[in-house]
């Protein structure tokens, strides 16, 4: 049974612990958010690696680790800029979800060529109130290392998520701010216009496996 | 004396480029969008409807000759067979790189080229095996568009050129300058040896088209708009490879003949 002053203590240790970690907003670390990509990497290697998974549970476990590592909606805000803020709530609700099931796509294909490469990384710094940018390399069979920079961002409950990739000097989410908003512009710029290419994208991603 | 064949190929698509200029400029937006100005300004492609009209000449020459023949090409030479190709080849370049790295001024990297060529060309047979990378010497590139950006000159338009793809005119200079500044160019353009040019250009072709295959058709399957995603992709490669000449040593050494992020498209792609 436990006593009255051991739960006493442990709520008030509970208070502590959560009063630290929001008192200024920075309850996260260098190190923790060097540490975050480097498990996410472990997990998405074994998870691609793992030949005991039909491609289902692969797929399936992929969306799940893509979905929680990245921040989709604020790479979704980005993304469609100045067009965001005159989507209705529908609209952006659908681009997001439209959005959601394209990257992850998009990056399950990417992985399925999987070839043995690793990520090293390198070293994490702050920049900026709750983001972070890690530094890594990716280590193939043949070849130099790839750089690659990953850009968190603290959510409000304090875990990291990934708002960009940024591979040897190139963005991910800058690339796909100018696809989109070519894609818009050729649709009169019309947020309709960009979800039925959306639509059509995904359609053709879905086919193709 | 024949006149340089790329001489000859900057003309033509000099005319090409006059003769997309007549075809019209994309519509910059209303005076009274600042936001839709911003966004016209940072894609910096006025030419945008010419551009589109070379890209999809490029595109038909591509889906029906070049990447067949590079699909083809991946099929018949194994993967180390190809890997001595491209090492020779990259070799070949060494003195445009070396010429281009004294003009950055970064002598380190100069200093990399000349021991790459010195081991390559002796231990690696001709070049054929790049040695000198496991020695602690990796490969890298420099080209004369590069040494214009590192000099401060900006990018100018966003051009598509005809047969060579996504450039600019500083890259555009920058391509021609390094014809002037390759010496095997001269030797192979006289005395009947025609043959060994056109030989290597084609085999250059071919050579970065296979080790563009899988990223290249990542980026059609899964963008929006081929176009745009490749003229973003180019736009950021080339202004990250300025960066990286500017502080070489803050940086990896860029990837030799690398003009695409090789890993945004993970895969198995040869440099």
């Amino acid at each position: 049974m436990i006593s009255r002053s051991m739960f006493l203590r442990s709520v008030f240790a509970f208070l502590v612990a959560l009063t630290l970690g929001t008192a200024d907003g920075h309850a996260q670390t260098d190190e923790n958010a060097r540490k975050f990509i480097g498990a996410l990497a472990q997990r998405a290697i074994s998870t691609v690696a793992d030949h005991q998974l039909t491609q289902i549970d692969r797929d399936e476990q992929f969306r799940k680790l893509f979905v929680s590592s990245f921040d989709i909606p604020e790479i979704g805000r980005f993304v469609l800029a100045r067009y965001w803020r005159v989507a209705t709530p529908d609209q952006q609700q659908e681009f997001l979800s439209l959005f959601e099931d394209i990257t992850v796509l998009t990056w399950a294909k990417r992985f399925q060529d999987y070839n043995g490469e690793s990520l090293e990384t390198l070293s994490a710094t702050k920049d900026g109130d709750r983001n972070w940018s890690v530094d890594s390399h990716i280590l193939r069979n043949q070849g130099p290392p790839i750089p690659v920079q990953w850009r968190l961002k603290e959510g409000d409950n304090g875990s990291f998520r990934i708002v960009d990739i940024i591979v040897e000097g190139v963005s991910m989410a800058i690339t796909y701010r100018s696809d989109y908003a070519s894609a818009m512009q050729t649709n009169g710029g019309k947020i309709d216009g960009l979800l039925s290419i959306m639509r059509t994208k995904l359609d053709q991603l879905k086919a193709a496996g | 004396m024949a006149s340089s064949i790329l001489e000859k190929i900057a003309l033509r698509a000099g005319v090409t480029a006059i003769a997309a200029l007549l075809i019209g400029c994309a519509t910059p937006p209303p005076a009274d969008d600042p936001e839709a100005q911003a966004e016209f300004d940072q894609i910096n492609d006025p030419l945008e409807p010419a551009n589109r009209v070379i890209f999809s000449v490029n595109e038909g020459i591509d889906d029906y000759f070049l990447r067949p023949v590079a699909v083809g090409y991946r099929a018949v030479v194994p993967s180390f067979g190809r890997d001595r190709i491209s090492d020779f080849l990259d070799n070949l370049k060494s003195p445009v790189y070396l010429v281009n790295d004294l003009l950055q001024g970064n002598f380190t990297m100069a200093g990399s080229t000349v021991g790459r060529f010195a081991l390559n060309s002796s231990f690696g047979v001709l070049g054929i095996m790049d040695v000198a990378e496991p020695m602690g010497l990796p490969g890298h590139s420099a080209d004369f568009g590069e040494t214009l950006g590192v000099w401060g000159i900006g990018e100018g338009p966003y051009l598509v050129l005809p047969l060579f793809g996504p450039s600019n005119p500083r890259d555009t200079v920058g391509m021609v300058a390094d014809s002037y500044t390759d010496p095997l160019d001269y030797y192979l353009q006289t005395g009947g040896r025609h043959w060994a040019y056109w030989t290597r250009l084609g085999l250059t072709a071919i050579s970065q088209r296979e080790a563009y295959l899988d990223s290249l058709d990542d980026v059609k399957r899964t963008s929006l708009d081929y176009y745009s995603t490749l003229r973003s992709l180019y736009r950021q490669r080339r202004e990250a490879l300025i960066g990286n000449a500017r502080n070489p040593q803050q940086s990896g050494a860029p990837g030799a003949m690398s003009a695409l992020p090789a890993a945004v498209l993970t895969d198995d792609t040869q440099q």
